[in-house]
């Protein structure tokens, strides 16, 4: 097959969901032309300008760095449709209605180049009935290509061909989508609000049903139906104002009408407060008033025996709250099933009723039960999916008890679970997952775009991963290898509680690296999200405590003493990061060769928030790096470089994806962006081999580095001076930053001295013990020990 | 009256639009902006031996990169003055304008020269931090507690005079509102018609077929000013520089880009050339004050100024009070119980901008102007606050 190439990437809509669409396509450096109508009045191109500087302000960012939005151009359908013989994919993202859809269809088609893939991004219209709108010989290149909101972090991509659609042409844009745009992909049938939303929008029916029947708040609800079953903190109502009340209701109007046979059909309609809310104009958060609504910072949430809005709050009840504690999901099914209490028969019946819905539609909607999971996973942000959630609660014994629910009334619909029900164990297998329609276990996707995911995510029950082979580990990280990738590039992960680097990790990493020198010809550090949190701050507290600074010295010492193995090994040592790398993590990336940093990394030097600095090496880096750029500038002054490491250090900067990331000057121009962080591993050992065979060298240590000294102290102090008299800071704010300033510039000796990076390490480790000397500080790392929140003192 | 051996007479008095920072002037040079005054206040006085002129002296703030390398000599061989014509370039911050008009008078009282310019060139637009190119402090601030105010960016000096005199946000808000209002008046009024000198801007961009396009576009106005300053969108804006502070980007002066210049002549030289002058520059005095409280320093030397003149504050019939603030003008005004109806009468710096070291000459260009339009008007006053703690103001009399 040949490669689909896709140069430059047209979306019709500059709504929502189509201008963050293009949005993401500029983060993947693929050039776009966002077109919408002609503006009535003022520039033509005026409603994409407004919705490309609405984008700049919107959080979470769709732009995953500053410069991303020049990539996108604003067009119109007015004067620019030739335009779009430029563009090898187009995705159309107007509003849901048909007729207007099919409308522009026949507007653009004469205009499409020969070969470019049109795809819709309809949530929900049949796309072979869109599909009938392009011209008979452009029917093989069009398909649905469904976004979540917000599309840059939403992993899922429905993918939804037609009859006629091109095979070749769908693989390609699966690999394309995966790799490219990083997203994780569900080949969906053309069946109403394809798969996630079907049931992801059953699922909200089934909350609201069972809110209603069983005399729950909303906020109650919310609480039940948040992080305490594996789903997002906004929960069920507080999702749906996010999405505005409108929106959902427009979508329960779809169902209704697209699904008359759907066994649950009588419950697809509107709720009456739900009407009366949006009759009232509350629609969710655009309107400022819904379900919820903030009255000053107070959130009130809408209560239906009141008919009025109350202070929201809402408890768990103490027995639920210990059922859902438990780790063994057979018996925490079985329990909520049993218990009386109504916030237990609410957790019991909405797992149910969505149990029985996806058993029902299986066969319909989706090739097997691991789309369903996934879709959930990917499209909701659901910890598991449905029919792995039903299989870890023990297969048989559930599908009991939701035939005698069926059989009592109690369940939403008296349709019986289909026999294939209760002729297997569960869905899923190591050899596959279950399709309903073709009555047999389908492996995964063979596409080879997915050799490059070592660990791909997993559903409940399915084969277990190929762990490697280890070649040392101790309390602190494993080191081993993948024969099967390449059996001389070692990996090493971290694998205490959330990554923090403690005495066993350094020892460890710095066994590792020994051992990988004499061994390996190159080493990954890599390790499922989060890279690393920091250093491990309990051990510091301890120390404190105890007041064995002397053993404090001594750990520091060892930190940069790791960090610069990292970072001078005789062999590459490239750093695969994803998630947060923060604090000593963040230090050892810098460290490391190369960086193979997935897209979605948040990578900061954070230590000022526990009343610290970075002394694992990384004020040293950000000197050091000060010195090469300034070797560059006209006049080699150092002290602008210094500047924006000591605004990005005082302030805590956390870069929000890896752009920022190298911007900010926690990596470096040439290290390797991946947007599907299933695959950073695999371009890790690969940028590791690489290296290996390319006279790769480690970093000689420089003696001479030109830095600050007293000057630039002096101006960092003039910054501090002012928030400080400002209130902006603290005392101690003022005194942590002025330690950071201090390890940047080199310690206080003359502006523009050359010392050694030994020096600035001494310094760097100087100032850390003695912050940690100081109460201040040290409350930092108890409140943050405790609560997990830095404290201001 | 302090003695002096002879007087200084203004003869002309001109200035550019003052231009938002980034604004019309993004792309203007301050030694093209200078050498612009420099031209036509000559043209101002036909017949003029240009040879004549002893020096030119400019004031500017922040005396470097483009407006670096003594700016003074360069603008005025740009503006095709004679070599033999000399220029220096002088920095009292804020007061560098006054302070050239104030030295090129005293070269004539002196009796050391006929024929002076004074001039002033700021561009804010060119430097990319607005405290200069390369900041650096010395640790010696820090080292002692009772110079860490060396270190206090102005905005926070305004604030601790907004403490100290106690001027609140709202009168500080109003002031700024009212600031706006004059200039606008002004400019609908004309009144600045006679000291601007359109600036005609040329832009290079690239335009079509790989050639450059270049544009002209004449500048007329003053681009600060705006009509819909309202007090209650004033309110809304948070203070910058102090968390619980009441000095917004709203009621302290813009960042701006500009240049005037000011042509002095001895009696001998006005005899010479049959010249009617202006006004005569009666006396200039300038002083300190704590830096941490740097808003205040008008205080110090407007009476300093007025007692050289031998005059009044009642006498005085219009005074330039540079807003750097609202905070720190309004306490000046009430300290010295100046009369607000004649403090700027066509605005004030909030409005007008704040060309940091063209300022003062520039607002001499507008005093002069008032002077020429209002035959009752005898004394005016330029004065203004200068950063690290002074004040500076300079009193002229129409003759």
């Amino acid at each position: 097959m040949s490669r689909l190439i896709i140069r430059k990437v047209a979306v019709l809509g500059a709504g929502v969901m189509g201008a963050q669409i293009a949005a993401h396509c500029a983060n993947a450096d693929v050039p776009v032309i966002l077109f919408d109508l002609p503006a009535r009045e003022g520039p033509a191109n005026g409603v994409v300008d407004k919705a490309l500087a609405g984008m700049k302000k919107l959080d979470p960012a769709p732009f995953a760095a500053k410069d991303r939005a020049q990539y996108v151009e604003s067009a119109n359908y007015g004067s620019d449709l030739a335009r779009l013989g430029e563009c090898d994919l187009v995705i159309e993202a107007i509003a849901e209605k048909m007729e207007w859809k099919l409308d522009l269809y026949a507007k653009v088609a004469p205009h499409l180049r020969a070969g470019a893939i049109f795809a819709s991004n309809t949530s929900g219209l049949s796309i072979e009935a869109l599909a009938a709108g392009m011209p008979a010989d452009r029917r093989n290149q069009f398909c649905g290509i469904h976004f979540f909101n917000p599309p840059r972090y939403m992993p899922l991509v429905e993918l939804i061909p037609t009859a006629a659609t091109d095979v070749a042409l769908l693989d390609g844009l699966e690999a394309w989508l995966v790799t490219r745009l990083g997203k994780s992909i569900v080949r969906a049938r053309d069946t109403p609000n394809f798969v996630a939303n079907r049931v992801g929008v059953f699922s909200i029916l089934a909350v609201l049903h069972h809110t209603q029947r069983l005399g729950l708040a909303f906020d109650e609800v919310d609480l039940l139906t948040g992080p305490r079953i594996g789903r997002p903190k906004s929960a069920t109502f507080r999702t749906a104002d996010v999405v505005g009340l409108d929106t959902l209701v427009h979508v329960l109007g779809t169902m209704q009408a697209t699904l008359p046979d759907d066994p649950w059909c009588a419950h697809f309609r509107t709720p009456e407060w739900l009407q009366a809310l949006i009759a009232k104009g509350a629609l969710g958060q655009k309107s400022k008033a819904g379900i919820y609504r903030k009255q000053g910072k107070q959130i009130q949430v809408l209560d239906l025996h009141l008919q009025d809005y109350r202070d929201s709050g809402g408890e768990v009840l103490p027995e639920v709250e210990e059922i859902l504690k438990l780790r063994n999901p057979v018996e925490k099914f079985a329990q909520l099933a049993a218990h009386p209490h109504p916030q237990a028969q609410f957790l019991w019946s909405i797992f149910r009723d969505v149990f029985h819905y996806c058993a029902v539609h299986l066969g319909d909607i989706a090739d097997n039960a691991r789309d369903i999971d996934l879709a959930m996973r990917w499209g909701f942000g659901w910890a598991q999916g449905p029919f792995e959630t039903w299989q870890a609660a023990g297969w048989k014994a559930v599908a009991e008890m939701i035939r005698d629910d069926i059989a009592h009334g109690r369940a939403m619909s008296d349709v019986a679970l289909p026999a294939w029900v209760f002729e297997r164990d569960g869905v899923h297998a190591p050899a596959g997952s279950y399709s309903a329609a073709e009555d047999t276990l389908k492996p995964r996707s063979a596409l080879p775009v997915y050799q490059r995911q070592l660990y791909p995510d997993r559903v409940f029950g399915e084969a277990a991963d190929d762990r490697g082979e280890t070649l040392w580990e101790n309390a602190g990280v494993r080191l081993w290898r993948r024969a099967d990738q390449d059996a001389r590039i070692g990996i090493v992960s971290i694998t205490s509680k959330m990554h923090a680097v403690g005495e066993e990790v350094m020892d460890g990493l710095l066994e590792a690296i020994a051992r990988a020198e004499r061994e390996l010809d190159g080493l990954v550090i890599w390790q499922p999200a989060p890279f690393a949190v920091g250093a491990n701050l309990q051990q510091v507290g301890e120390a404190c405590r105890a007041g064995q600074f002397d053993l404090l010295e001594k750990m520091v010492a060892k930190f940069q003493r790791t960090s610069m193995m990292i970072k001078h090994a005789q062999i590459p040592v490239v750093a695969a990061v994803q998630g947060m790398a923060l604090g000593g993590g963040c230090e050892f990336v810098m460290h490391a060769a190369h960086r193979v940093f997935a897209l979605e990394s948040y990578v900061g030097l954070v230590e000022a928030g526990v009343g610290l600095i970075p002394a694992g090496g990384g004020s040293k880096e950000f000197a050091l790096q000060a010195h090469n750029l300034a070797q560059r500038a006209a006049g080699g002054d150092v002290f602008p470089y210094i500047q924006n490491a000591f605004q990005t250090i005082a302030m805590a900067t956390v870069a929000k994806s890896a752009q920022e990331a190298i911007a900010l000057g926690f990596g470096r121009a040439g290290d390797d962006v991946v947007f599907n962080a299933n695959e950073i591993l695999f371009a890790a050992i690969h940028r590791a081999r690489a290296l290996a065979e390319s006279a790769w060298r480690p970093a000689l240590v420089n003696p001479a580095v030109t830095v600050a000294g007293r000057n630039g102290i002096a101006t960092c102090e003039m910054m501090l001076v002012n928030m400080a008299e400002g209130g902006f800071i603290s005392a101690h704010d003022y005194r942590v930053a002025k330690a950071a300033a201090t390890a940047l510039c080199g310690g206080e000796v003359d502006t523009n001295r050359r010392v050694s990076e030994q020096w600035i390490l001494d310094v760097e480790r100087a100032q850390f013990v003695e912050l940690l000397k100081t109460e201040k500080t040290q409350q930092r790392i108890a409140h943050m020990l405790e609560t997990g929140k830095p404290l201001r003192n | 009256m302090s003695k002096q051996i002879q007087d200084a007479y203004i003869v002309a008095a001109v200035r550019t639009p003052v231009a938002r920072r980034n604004g019309a002037f993004r792309h203007v040079r301050p030694d093209d902006m200078l050498a612009k005054v420099l031209r036509d206040v000559v043209a101002k006085v036909p017949g003029l031996d240009v040879t004549e002129i002893g020096d030119v002296i400019t004031g500017c703030a922040m005396p470097e990169a483009e407006q670096g390398m003594n700016v003074a000599r360069i603008g005025l061989l740009l503006a095709g003055l004679p070599d033999g014509v000399p220029g220096i370039t002088i920095n009292r911050f804020c007061a560098s304008g006054l302070q050239a008009v104030a030295d090129a008078a005293s070269r004539i009282r002196l009796g050391e020269a006929d024929v002076m310019i004074a001039a002033g060139t700021e561009s804010m637009s060119a430097m990319p931090q607005i405290m200069g190119n390369k900041v650096s402090l010395n640790p010696e601030i820090f080292a002692r507690a009772e110079n860490l105010s060396i270190a206090y960016g102005m905005g926070l000096t305004a604030e601790k005079v907004a403490q100290q005199w106690k001027v609140s946000r709202e009168d500080q808000d109003a002031f700024a509102v009212e600031s706006h209002r004059r200039a606008c008046a002004a400019i609908a009024a004309g009144h600045f018609a006679d000291e601007i000198l359109p600036y005609a801007v040329k832009s290079y961009a690239p335009g079509a077929d790989g050639t450059v396009r270049i544009t002209e576009r004449v500048v007329e106005h003053d681009e600060g000013p705006r009509p819909d300053a309202a007090a209650d969108t004033l309110a809304r804006l948070k203070p910058v520089f102090a968390a619980r502070g009441s000095v917004t980007a709203g009621n302290s002066s813009q960042m701006s880009d500009g240049a005037a210049a000011v042509l002095l002549m001895s009696e001998a030289a006005l005899k010479r050339y049959d010249l009617k002058p202006i006004a005569r520059f009666a006396s200039f005095a300038v002083a300190g004050v704590p830096p941490e409280v740097m808003g205040i320093g008008p205080v110090e030397a407007i009476p300093r100024a007025l007692a050289r003149a031998g005059v009044a504050m009642a006498d005085l019939g219009w005074t330039e009070l540079n807003e750097a603030f609202a905070a720190q003008a309004l306490a000046v005004m009430r300290q010295l119980e100046m009369d607000p109806a004649k403090v700027n009468p066509l605005g004030g710096a909030i409005a007008l901008g704040h060309p940091l070291g063209a300022t003062g000459a520039i607002r001499t260009a507008t005093l002069v102007a008032a002077m020429q339009r209002d035959p009752g008007l005898r004394y005016g006053m330029i004065s203004m606050c200068i950063g690290t703690g002074m004040g500076a103001a300079g009193v002229i009399e129409r003759v």
